[in-house]
């Protein structure tokens, strides 16, 4: 198996190596007075329906291989195998794009503004993904979602990251997600594309600092499990919510012997050992704190809302209008060379009134919004120190459905799982 | 042994990887802070040039230097991406290496760094996220005190004296757009501009978003982005030459034309010309008093031998165009000139002779600092965009329609500026800015001399024997064609629920925008070469006989008004706040409200 992943690896860094890099770099083209044509740009418009089919077939074939393989044979074979299909497909071949963590802005903007239709396959990407989570826990996040596959593939060892701390860099996809629906619904943009931190690798192009960016993050997913999907995907703690309330999903071998391997070979921190509940402080303490967080929470999520409300015109500034209406206000006086911004914006036609008129607009979108998105921060910090608060006895190994992403490893790993996949053969 | 081999070479990449890493992230900044055009060797240089533009020696040196600069910034940034590849490669190598040197190890020793007792796991973990909290709210207690000293007042600028109401009322797109255009003008307008306006001096100090006259300027052809929209306000609606009411002033113009006049600040600029000479005159808008005449001579490449042309076009048939910097102007003999707007020339040049059967008459375009030319003749087929302060080509797109006498028009639709290009056969879209096509739509034939025009998204043209044609200026698709009446030398105009049109047959025709079906047709048994302008809700037309027709610019099109004004009109008017300023057959004249 290991001589496998490494044949498959070093494939995959000859295919990234043999490939052309397509990126294009825009300067105004040079002068010229000699007569010289530019020649037409053609952009080839390829087919993308049938491909688009091709996408959502496969997606639900993948996570039903995954769901299949993880609940009911309990074997990780066929997830490394999906993993290595998504990568090779969704990620190099399809370019990354549509991607259900992307997704996520398309409903958002959907959902706020009427006059957005929402492509059928990016809205597909959105709810099956979630549909399947509820159904059997995060088997998208298992290998069918090409970023986590190529973490999961590229893993060597597991060093692990103390859970308090994880703990806090947990909270950091949901700050992400609020802040790209805001973004997307104020039609900023769609941050989470624009920073896919992946996209780079998977289409061998784009912004330089994001692949580098992204080849580091590869560096550290070989020694630590899938820091992505972890810290920072949104769209794993939107699933991360349904993962609790899955109706069938991967399950602790359940004639567990309590060998600790299956901990120990988790890569995203996922199973939870024993733990016999050693109260060492009081009870009264402990229902006062809870008591103390539960009467905060409010006061959380106000002073959270009140805090990015206040930050709403500065993070407005991301968008184009905003800005470029900043920049219409600092021009004291006409410049030699003007702006290329303002120089596009005056050429095309704006007005200074028709541009305050559209600033307005989305400055009083970002208040709202922004007061939501700060009150959902505040929320989830409170629930964040809410959970951190209760105390709970294990007498055997848990998994921790909201962190498992069905990867199946701890299956390889476990002896008695041995047992019952020869008894199942 | 080969265990140590893998471990040996995991180790060299990983400090390949680590180092390599670094050196990138390091360029990468390094890279991105340097643009390749800005360099202040390039700037000086420039700035040299505009201050002579005739060195040829020096132009070339800058054209080596940007060569060079250029190269070097792309070399750069191959270094840089080759970088990644390599740093991309070395990790594989180093997940390759490791691999293998941990192949067997099945069970692979999980560190375990937390200590045992989850309780305290949790409780270090609140204080952590305590801790980020307060981190947090520091953060943006600082992200806000540092970005408030950047962020935008929150007054409104001063609105523009543009009658908003009145753009709401003719419910135009592109009225705004062509009021932004004339801000634009405005905000490109200096001092020299000023010093010539008495009562606009403040503005050279004045914010460019604080100029409160928007409306007084007809930079082209048939208004602001020639689209026949105007934002003037207080226009006079009667006025006659032979009485005096409400003339302000009438001019002789020395040659013969019949381009229109345009217009900026309290200059007026249009041109004429004969076998002899071909000029540019510039009056006063006040006093009517011609302030100077600016002859367009020795230009390498301009015929000695005038081309043929039909009395009905002329030399000067071509409206000249302005950006409130400088004025351009093209003739029949392909000649193009510009000079700034005191009348000192600042560059000309032959785009070649045109090769045209009844002269050329395209008129010219200012967009920001680019002058647009469409060159549709016999003998060339192009539309070229020009720095109207230098002459420099900006972009130049060949094109493959037939000879054409229309002009080009700008429409704001899609969120972006398209320039709109009449043809035969087809009517194409443009990005202004670099010539690059966004759509194309077939549909024209025979001789196309009116100009298309747009509003609410839609862009129409049209063309005698042929069709109107309503294009969706995002998609590019023909939406509609009518073709009940049609014109020939006059130009359609539109709003977001009508399209009028005035035919040389003498009728004046309204379709609907949506569906191109006939509402109303007037016939005046008279010809229209001029072009309806829509200004305060109202259009306006000369009919040849120089017969002003008002008419209400929504879907009754009912006539207000209908009068002589005196003299015989084949031009377009330029209209400004309280001002028309029409061309007639006799000479040049200004109407305003006498007070």
């Amino acid at each position: 198996m290991k001589r496998i992943l490494s044949i498959i690896t070093i494939l995959f860094l000859g295919f990234l190596a043999s490939t052309t890099t397509y990126a294009q770099d825009r300067f105004p083209r040079p002068d010229f007075e000699s007569g010289y044509q530019y020649p037409a740009t053609h952009y080839a418009i390829p087919n993308e329906t049938l491909w688009l089919f091709v996408d959502v077939f496969l997606l639900v074939l993948m996570m039903g291989i995954v769901a299949w393989a993880v609940i009911r044979k309990r074997t990780r074979k066929p997830v490394f195998w999906v993993s290595v299909i998504s990568v090779a497909y969704f990620g190099f071949f399809r370019s990354g794009c549509v991607c259900s963590i992307g997704s996520v802005q398309n409903v958002a903007l959907a959902l706020a503004d009427k006059s957005y239709t929402i492509p059928l396959a990016a809205l597909l990407f959105f709810i099956l993904p979630i549909l399947f989570t509820f159904l059997f826990g995060r088997v998208f996040c298992a290998g069918v979602c090409p970023m986590g596959a190529l973490q999961e593939l590229v893993n060597v060892k597991n060093y692990r990251i103390p859970r308090s701390v994880s703990a806090v860099l947990g909270i950091f996809p949901w700050i992400y997600l609020f802040l790209a629906i805001l973004y997307a619904i104020t039609r900023t943009g769609f941050i989470i594309c624009r920073f896919d931190p992946f996209i780079g690798i998977f289409r061998l192009s784009g912004d330089i600092g994001l692949l580098i960016f992204g080849a580091l993050l590869l560096l550290v997913a070989v020694f630590t499990g899938r820091p992505f999907c972890r810290f920072m995907c949104p769209y794993g703690a939107l699933l991360n919510l349904f993962s609790r309330v899955s109706i069938w999903r991967a399950k602790i071998t359940p004639s567990c012997i309590n060998c600790e391997l299956c901990h120990k070979a988790c890569p995203v921190d996922a199973i939870r050992a024993p733990y016999n509940n050693k109260v060492k402080e009081s009870r009264v303490q402990g229902v006062k704190r809870v008591l103390l967080y539960t009467i905060f929470l409010p006061v959380m999520v106000t002073v959270a809302a009140l805090m990015m409300r206040s930050m709403s015109d500065s993070i407005s500034r991301a968008n184009n209008d905003v800005r470029l209406y900043d920049m219409v206000q600092g021009e004291a006086t006409p410049k030699d060379h003007p702006v290329p911004e303002l120089e596009s914006f005056y050429g095309a036609g704006g007005t200074v009134v028709e541009l305050k008129e559209r600033v307005d607009v989305i400055l009083a979108d970002f208040k709202l919004y922004a007061t939501f998105a700060g009150g959902l921060i505040g929320l989830v910090i409170g629930l964040t120190l809410l959970g951190l608060s209760v105390k709970r006895s294990r007498k055997s190994y848990e998994m921790d459905d909201a962190q498992c992403v069905n990867c199946a490893r701890c299956f390889s790993y476990c002896p008695q799982n041995k047992i019952i996949e020869n008894k199942i053969q | 042994m080969r265990k140590a081999i893998f471990r040996n070479v995991a180790v060299v990449s990983a400090i390949f990887v680590a180092s390599f890493a670094i050196m990138l992230i390091t360029n990468y900044f390094q890279v991105r802070s340097f643009n390749p055009l800005q360099a202040d060797v390039m700037e000086t240089l420039k700035k040299i040039n505009d201050e002579n533009a005739n060195n040829v020696a020096l132009q070339e040196q800058i054209r080596q230097l940007d060569l060079m600069a250029r190269r070097a910034y792309f070399v750069n940034l191959d270094h840089l991406k080759t970088g990644i590849y390599l740093l991309l490669a070395m990790l594989g190598v180093l997940i390759v290496c490791l691999r293998f040197y941990f192949a067997g190890e099945k069970d692979i020793p999980g560190k375990q760094i937390d200590v045992v007792d989850d309780w305290i796991i949790k409780t270090h973990a609140r204080k952590y996220v305590g801790w980020f909290a307060s981190a947090l709210v520091a953060v943006a207690l600082v992200f806000v005190f540092v970005t408030a000293s950047h962020l935008r007042g929150t007054d409104a600028p001063n609105t523009p004296s543009t009658d908003i109401g009145q753009i709401a009322a003719v419910g135009d797109e592109s009225t705004a757009q062509g009021e932004s255009n004339v801000n634009q003008a405005n905000q490109t307008r200096q001092g020299e501009e000023n010093t010539v306006q008495g009562n606009s001096d403040d503005n050279a100090t004045q914010s460019l978003t604080t100029i409160d006259n928007a409306s007084d300027i007809s930079s082209g052809f048939r208004g602001n982005n020639s689209n026949a929209i105007s934002s003037a306000k207080n226009i006079p609606d009667v006025w006659d030459l032979k009485t005096g009411k409400n003339i302000a002033w009438k001019s002789a113009i020395p040659k013969h034309g019949f381009n229109s006049p345009v217009v900026s600040g309290n200059k007026v600029f249009l041109t004429g010309a004969d076998e002899s000479a071909r000029e540019i005159y510039c009056y006063d808008l006040r006093t009517g008093k011609l302030l100077w005449t600016l002859a367009a001579t020795n230009i390498p490449g301009s015929p000695q031998v005038m081309p043929k042309t039909t009395d009905d076009t002329g030399l000067a048939s071509s409206t000249a165009a302005t950006n409130g910097k400088q004025v351009c102007a093209i003739f029949a003999t392909g000649d193009l000139l510009c000079a700034d707007m005191d009348g000192k020339r600042l560059w000309a040049k032959n785009l070649g002779v045109p090769d045209n059967h009844y002269g050329y008459a395209s008129s010219l375009l200012a967009f920001g600092n680019s002058l647009i030319v469409q060159y549709d003749n016999t003998n060339a087929h192009k539309v070229v965009a020009l720095d109207m302060a230098t002459g420099n080509e900006v972009w130049s797109k060949t094109r493959t329609d037939k000879i054409t006498w229309s002009s080009p028009t700008l429409v704001f639709a899609n969120n972006r500026a398209q320039l709109i290009l009449m043809g035969n056969p087809a009517i194409t879209a443009y990005n202004p800015a670099n010539g690059e096509q966004y759509w194309r739509v077939d549909g024209l034939s025979g001789e196309v001399a009116s100009s298309p025009c747009g509003a609410g998204g839609l862009v129409f043209g049209a063309s005698e024997y042929a069709a109107l044609i309503a294009v969706d200026a995002t998609s590019g698709k023909k939406l509609w064609t009518a073709n009940n009446y049609l014109p020939e030398i006059s130009s359609p105009v539109a709003t977001n629920e009508n399209v009028y049109l005035g035919t040389t047959y003498g009728v004046l025709a309204c379709y609907d925008a949506k569906t191109g079906a006939l509402k109303h047709s007037h016939e005046l048994e008279t010809e229209f070469y001029s072009s309806p302008m829509i200004v305060e809700g109202r259009l306006y037309v000369f009919s040849n006989d120089g017969k002003m027709h008002i008419y209400t610019a929504d879907s009754e099109f009912t006539l207000i008004n209908s009068f002589e004004t005196g003299a015989k009109t084949f031009a377009t008017p330029a209209f400004i706040d309280g001002k028309i300023v029409v061309r007639s057959e006799e000479g040049l004249y200004c109407v305003a409200t006498k007070k």
